[in-house]
């Protein structure tokens, strides 16, 4: 069975709640639909469970994007398993959980959708046996749970915390992504299995300390570690199953996990030893010191949560394999009591309305029940025997006793640890006796609290009787699981333990033993800790955070208001600007140029043209003022240039080139009618100068390019298309054979912008309202007459005809000038004539007069047309011709490239006349403003 | 080159190049708007319509066989050319250009 696919279901299950929620809002069957795809997932998992209990490690490899070494691989080892297990597992438990704690109003099916999204991810992280593919998962959990921590998105509280976890994992993340892809670099490989083997390659390499630190941001960030771990308690205005489960179980783990998984390969020198181990036991001290003073319940927990993680990661950091074992011991331990003890919060906050421990007081008497459960999974956090937790904490003390890397300082590892179970032991007992005991209740907001429904309980006694279970009967309950997980941590050995509740009368007993009695001891003077407490600088982190998140956002929005500015003029500055310095660079260094070279004969006709075309070019930037004498010598402009393809054989440039300047000045007119006749003289000499400058620098840049292009001894590919252009794509024509067939890509890629360019026109001009003038230049009316009798009677018959040269030209332009540009541009220069003629009412009567569909047609035939060729099994965009015999024509070829010609006419048609229609339009709001 | 075609060509082009001369020459020459408007009429027209002649002729013996794509500029010029000559002088009107006093007729209300 493949792997990939156990990892997929909770990605297909993400889409059965909202569709559910689209025919029902029955919250029951919401969760039914969302556990289906998990539950399917674990039962799928356990005969390779069994495997991997036999000692295997299953792999499954499907190719992604083999050039960049990404695969789809997944394997199965005990790690993963027991993370899979925790992933599924837990995550249905939550799923149970969230369906009595979220109201009917909340949209069920979304937040389950976003869980199994969540779900899918984590799995993907745990069972990935490719490193891009596990920054690819890990990224993904970043994102979900944005998702789910801003899941309540109108409090403002849930905003922040949601973008605060997004932005520290994230770049986190990009930490994670650039160790990796060193590590790759290192390796040759991201193939998981690859990179534990080479442990020594990667920890001899000098890129070892970047490649470690970058890792660790990645770790670090994920499990809210010091100094990281702001942005923990901030998540926790999420739902609290969405904290039971990511901030408890699971997407905290990730980093942990991470640590686990990389173990062979990055753990066991002296800088792993320093950076991992004194940062877990920087977080356990001071996060669980902070945890006794939060008033809120969740925070209470969330600070635990990260104390917790700093105990796993000191223990990770320790270089010792007995250590790497309770490390992975406790990750199971605090899942289980953890989730069960933010689902236990959850109750009471349901139940009561508030989560602060001042008035929360004296539940006992409410609801015992959950009171019970509560206190036993709080005595597990807190390493009460006979309990989870205190098996792996010995473990964890007996680990800090036998480490002797800091020299003579070792003892403040042990020390360190006894204090962090001290504090450990007193937010225990605050949770337990604020809550359950403490007098009576102040002030609920929901009163009397009562036991929460039946199955609402169920997840937490699930996991409670867990933790009871691995404490009381560890060997029969956990053992396995435990080796083989610690075995794959490890990379196969394993050393020698027992998992027993007594260990004998030991130095780590009577650390425990110190730890409980100094607790309680604390928890009792609590009064004066909390004095100290309140002397102390507060900082919250949230605030300081979207401080520094908006400093960086004025800073980015001046930037960009320096160089976006508003004004067209300066842009085109800017970009000319970096064109004149990137040529005056590349070109200065050239010797000089040598124009004997020029070989094309000189002739009167070409002189002329040039002499006409620099004159008009002239002409018009002098008289830019007077716009319409402007546009007119711009128009000479535009002829001389189509005059000079067509004396320099390029029939088909002079074609478009003609078409286009009709458009062009079509759409010159329209605009014009909106501004002034006359502009004002507005730019200083000084910006007249520059501009000067500017445009002299550039076109001399651009002559001189074009000169030594033209001269230049490169060889081109142009011979080849020649060569290519009948045998291979079928036409005679090959500027037409290039732009459908050989770079039909290139002509599929500009069509799509141009239709894009169009949406974007259509947008811009939608609900705009410009005045235009009443009267003009001369100060007179306009012309009553708006559709001369002599030119609506002539342009209708011409319609036809022009159509009908569009078709002549789209026809033979596979081998002759023409094809499906030009004809687009003759169909939309033909039926805006008509618009001129008659109108936009008397158009729009005859045809419809929305253009997008036709654009979004033309795109799609080419796409399609692209497509089609898979289907034969050749590479997109592929095409084919063949010949055929018409009664009267004669032979005439057909080829699927006239089909994707065919996109490229609707394309034009379409996007051309949503210009020219939309503007024009406009001008008729006036008419329609003072008839209403 | 048939002698004949030769001279056929030849005739139709220098007829075409002359309208077309005398034509531009008016454009510049003639006092007022409305006469100017007379020049390049003619131009497009007779001027163009000479060219167009000559070359149908031509390429016709060329390739022995009638070509037709010139007839049709032609039409498209015989077509649009009065029309934008229509537009021009409406436009006048409504500016109230200048005339001379021989330009007969008196512009109305656009």
């Amino acid at each position: 069975m493949n792997l990939a696919f156990v990892v997929m279901l909770p990605f297909l299950g993400a889409c059965l709640p909202p569709l559910v929620e689209r025919v029902s809002a029955n919250r029951t069957l919401m969760a039914f639909a969302a556990a289906l795809m998990p539950a399917t997932a674990l039962a799928l998992l356990v005969s390779p469970a069994m495997q991997v209990f036999a000692g295997e490690t299953l792999h499954s490899t499907l190719p992604w994007i083999p050039s960049l070494d990404l695969s789809l691989a997944f394997r199965l080892d005990g790690l993963a398993l027991l993370f899979a297990l925790l992933v599924l597992g837990i995550g249905l438990l939550v799923i149970l959980y969230a369906r009595y704690y979220l109201s009917a109003k909340e949209k069920a099916g979304r937040f389950y959708a976003y869980l199994l999204l969540f779900m899918g991810a984590m799995l993907g992280v745990v069972t990935s046996d490719n490193l891009l593919l596990l920054v690819v998962f890990w990224e993904l959990t970043s994102l979900s749970s944005f998702l789910l921590i801003g899941f309540w998105g109108h409090q403002t509280g849930a905003r922040k915390g949601a973008r605060m976890a997004m932005t520290v994992t994230g770049m986190g993340g990009l930490a994670l992504l650039a160790g990796v892809l060193l590590i790759g670099d290192v390796v040759g490989t991201f193939n998981l299995q690859t990179v534990l083997e080479s442990g020594d390659v990667i920890r001899s390499n000098p890129w070892y300390p970047v490649i470690l630190c970058l890792v660790l941001l990645g770790v670090f960030t994920k499990s809210a570690q010091f100094p990281f771990h702001f942005w923990l308690p901030h998540a926790m205005a999420a739902p609290t199953p969405v904290s039971a489960y990511l901030h408890s179980a699971t997407m905290v783990k990730a980093g942990v996990f991470l640590l686990a998984r990389l173990y062979p390969a990055l753990a066991g020198t002296d800088l792993w030893f320093m950076l991992v181990s004194m940062a877990g036991m920087l977080t356990l001290l001071w996060a669980a010191f902070v945890a006794l003073f939060q008033h809120d319940l969740k925070g209470l927990l969330a600070y635990s949560t990260i104390s917790h993680l700093g105990l796993i990661t000191l223990l990770f950091g320790l270089n010792r394999e007995m250590a790497a074992v309770a490390a992975v011991f406790h990750i199971i331990n605090h899942a289980t009591f953890k989730a069960s003890l933010f689902m236990a919060a959850g109750i009471i906050d349901h139940e009561t309305g508030t989560r602060d421990m001042r008035r929360i007081n004296g539940l006992w008497k409410y609801m015992p029940y959950t009171a019970v459960l509560a206190m036993v999974a709080s005595a597990a956090m807190a390493g009460v025997p006979l309990l989870n937790g205190f098996l792996s904490k010995e473990m964890f003390f007996a680990e800090t006793l036998g480490s002797h890397q800091l020299g003579a300082l070792s003892w403040i590892l042990p020390v360190g640890a006894t204090l962090g179970g001290v504090f450990s032991v007193a937010y225990s007992a605050r949770f337990i006796h604020d809550v359950f005991f403490n007098g009576e209740p102040v002030n609920l907001p929901k009163y009397p609290p009562h036991e929460p429904p039946r199955y609402m309980k169920v997840p937490v006694e699930i996991l409670v009787a867990l933790c009871v279970a691995v404490g009381v009967f560890p060997a029969i309950t956990v053992a396995g699981l435990l080796a083989v997980a610690a075995s794959a941590t490890l990379g196969g050995t394993l050393p020698e333990y027992h998992l027993s509740i007594w260990h004998g009368f030991n130095l780590p007993l009577v650390m425990s033993f110190v730890a409980t009695i100094g607790g309680v001891l604390a928890y009792t003077q609590r009064r004066r800790l909390f004095d100290v407490w309140a002397r102390l600088p507060q900082l919250d982190a949230k605030l300081v955070f979207e401080g520094r998140v908006q400093q960086i956002g004025r800073w980015a929005a001046a930037l960009t208001g320096r160089f976006q500015n508003g004004s067209l003029q300066s842009y085109v500055a800017w970009l000319v600007t970096l064109v004149a310095v990137i040529m005056l660079t590349q070109l200065a260094p050239l010797s000089g140029l040598d124009l004997s070279q020029y070989s094309l004969p000189m002739d009167g006709v070409a002189i002329l043209c040039t002499a006409m075309l620099v004159a008009a070019a002239l002409l018009t930037t002098v008289l830019h003022r007077h716009r319409m004498t402007s546009i007119m010598s711009l128009s000479v402009v535009g002829l001389m240039v189509s005059l000079l393809f067509v004396r320099f054989s390029a029939p088909d440039l002079a074609l478009t080139q003609l078409s286009v300047e009709v458009v062009t000045m079509l759409l010159l007119m329209l605009a014009m009618y909106f501004l002034p006749v006359r502009t004002k003289v507005e730019s200083s000499s000084i910006r007249v100068i520059r501009d000067i400058l500017l445009a002299v620098i550039c076109g001399a840049g651009v002559a001189t390019l074009a000169f030594l292009v033209m001269t230049g001894e490169t060889s081109t590919i142009s011979q080849f298309f020649m060569d290519n252009s009948k045998p291979g794509g079928g036409g005679t024509n090959v500027v037409n054979v290039i732009l459908v067939d050989f770079r039909g890509f290139d002509t599929f890629g500009e069509i799509t912008v141009l239709g894009v360019a169009a949406m974007g026109i259509y947008a811009l001009l939608k609900d705009l309202e410009l005045r235009s003038a009443k009267y003009d230049s001369l100060g007179r009316p306009w012309a009553r007459d708006a559709h001369p009798l002599i030119l609506v009677t002539i342009s209708r018959p011409l319609l036809p005809l022009a159509l009908l040269i569009a078709v002549y030209i789209f026809l033979r332009g596979h081998n002759l000038p023409g094809g499906g540009f030009v004809a687009g541009l003759i169909t939309s220069v033909a039926l805006v004539l008509q618009y001129v003629a008659s109108g936009v009412g008397w158009v729009h009567s005859r045809m419809p007069g929305d253009y997008h569909p036709v654009v979004a047609l033309g795109v799609l035939l080419a796409g399609l047309t692209g497509v089609g060729s898979w289907a034969f099994g050749y590479p997109f965009l592929t095409s084919d011709f063949t010949y055929i015999y018409w009664p009267v024509v004669g032979k005439f070829e057909l080829a699927t490239a006239m089909l994707f010609d065919t996109g490229v006419f609707l394309t034009v048609v379409g996007a051309t006349l949503l210009m020219l229609a939309n503007l024009g339009k406009l001008s008729l709001l006036d008419d329609k403003r003072e008839d209403a | 080159m048939d002698s004949l075609i030769e001279w056929a060509v030849s005739i139709f082009v220098i007829i075409g190049g002359v309208f077309a001369l005398v034509g531009s020459i008016g454009l510049t020459r003639l006092p007022d708007f409305y006469t100017r408007l007379h020049g390049p009429t003619k131009a497009t027209t007779l001027g163009v319509g000479g060219a167009i002649m000559g070359s149908l002729i031509y390429f016709s013996w060329q390739e022995h066989a009638l070509q037709l794509h010139e007839v049709l500029i032609t039409l498209f010029l015989f077509i649009t050319a009065p029309v934008s000559a229509h537009m021009l002088a409406k436009a006048a009107m409504h500016r109230d250009l200048k005339r001379m006093r021989e330009t007969r007729g008196e512009p109305w209300k656009q």
